[in-house]
């Protein structure tokens, strides 16, 4: 079976930098989220997946062909959104969509047009003129009608509205119903991750997870508010305690397995929000057990 | 259409598991009929708030046992489901509401005499009404 986008082992190293991708292998029909923090190396990424940047070890492919081949028709199955539009600034949007229609067969004009009728996008106006909210919007609306199996979108949600967020994660799910496509998103929106991820990848300090499926990676984690404080400071999958007696596990059966041996009643437990899961990988290099 | 889900976060009942019975629940009590579309698993991922790895997992064991069909390009159905199998999940549901109910009641260290007098009270409330 060939996968639309495989990465292996991967190592780059700029100055004191190093990112290092083990295995990634995206499959066809699922939402992927990369999170990290700022300059944790998710843009650098995807620039290595599109040939920008040259890794100096190990191997990408789009379908089956090496990026770093001679042919780079792969090329025209991704679409790729940075997080500027670099060169764009002296078109307008339907110049864009001129070159854009030419350069990849696949280009939808109903998939274009619509997204920026519904977002009121100026395409008579030059990029120059377009604040940065528009200009991600027009940024979408021609990665859109390229009409790529492959999209990766570097923060596309962080100057938008409200609205056109929501309309954004609702026209990128009906593209996803044909079950074909597959889509990378960089977001530091806790909203769009849990509303489009299947699964999540992890940048931190330069090293990268494996995927990691969304709801067991929740799941993996639990909090239990006790009656009582454990006496020791640390209980079997203990990763933090707050108010004394409100325990966080990466390892529940662990830990509720210790707190029935030792008599400790639990008052309520629940799973953790997404938002404190990411917030304790990013912030405390937290171990994933999953 | 938006699906009457609910997911609780403190049980330990697995997530395709929850929103299995609970769809179980909508067509045994008859607010999801035989023929009623249900959301498409993008949709109901984006709502629930979870992968959409998930909720294909709930719906194909809800296919597998018979209570949704899914044709091709069309979407995803109610199937026909035997009355008998319906009410006999209905009276589950009912057990279960009671069973946590009690585990509730014990939690407040109710014995069997208190908690027997209060469903009688509030039986007798509710036909007052």
């Amino acid at each position: 079976m060939t996968f639309p986008l495989t990465i292996r082992n991967i190592e780059k190293s700029i100055d004191e930098f190093h990112l290092n991708i083990q295995d990634l292998t995206f499959e066809e029909g699922t939402i992927s989220a990369i999170v990290g923090t700022n300059g944790a190396g998710k843009s650098t990424f995807f620039k290595m997946l599109m040939n920008l940047v040259k890794q100096d070890n190990g191997e990408i492919e789009v379908f089956g062909h090496s990026v770093r081949g001679e042919d780079d028709a792969w090329k025209q199955q991704i679409a790729y959104q940075a997080q500027t539009m670099i060169g764009c600034d002296a078109f307008t949007g339907e110049q864009l969509r001129n070159l854009m229609a030419e350069v990849y067969p696949s280009w939808d004009e109903s998939l274009f047009r619509r997204f920026s009728e519904k977002l009121n996008i100026p395409l008579n106006k030059k990029v120059q003129k377009l604040s940065p909210g528009v200009k991600t919007k027009l940024n979408l609306a021609l990665n859109f009608g390229k009409n790529t199996p492959i999209l990766m979108l570097d923060e596309p949600t962080a100057a938008m509205d409200i609205p056109s967020r929501n309309y954004f994660i609702q026209f990128l799910l009906e593209l996803m119903e044909r079950g074909d496509r597959t889509v990378l998103i960089a977001s530091h929106q806790a909203d769009d991750i849990k509303k489009l991820a299947d699964y999540l990848v992890f940048i931190n300090k330069g090293s990268v997870t494996r995927l990691l499926e969304k709801d067991s990676l929740v799941s993996s984690y639990r909090l239990f508010w006790l009656k009582e404080e454990p006496q020791v400071s640390r209980i079997p999958g203990e990763i933090k305690r707050t108010y004394k007696k409100v325990i966080l596990s990466n390892h529940p059966e662990a830990t509720m397995a210790y707190l029935s041996k030792n008599g400790l009643v639990i008052v309520d437990e629940q799973v953790p929000e997404l938002e404190d899961i990411i917030q304790e990988i990013l912030m405390e290099g937290e171990m994933i057990n999953v | 259409m938006n699906l009457p889900i609910r997911l609780s976060k403190s049980s330990r009942e697995p997530i395709y598991h929850q929103i299995e019975n609970q769809i179980k629940a909508l067509i045994a009590s008859g607010q999801l009929a035989t023929g009623d579309p249900l959301p498409s698993i993008r949709l109901l991922a984006k709502e629930l708030e979870i992968s959409s790895i998930t909720i294909r997992r709930a719906y194909q064991n809800l296919e597998y046992s018979g209570f949704i069909q899914t044709s091709q390009g069309k979407g995803t159905f109610v199937a026909e489901v035997d009355p008998a199998m319906k009410t006999s999940m209905a009276s589950q549901a009912v057990e279960d509401a009671i069973s946590k109910a009690i585990s509730i009641a014990r939690q407040h260290e109710c014995s069997d005499e208190d908690i027997v007098r209060m469903v009688k009270t509030l039986l007798q409330k509710e036909e007052n009404q």
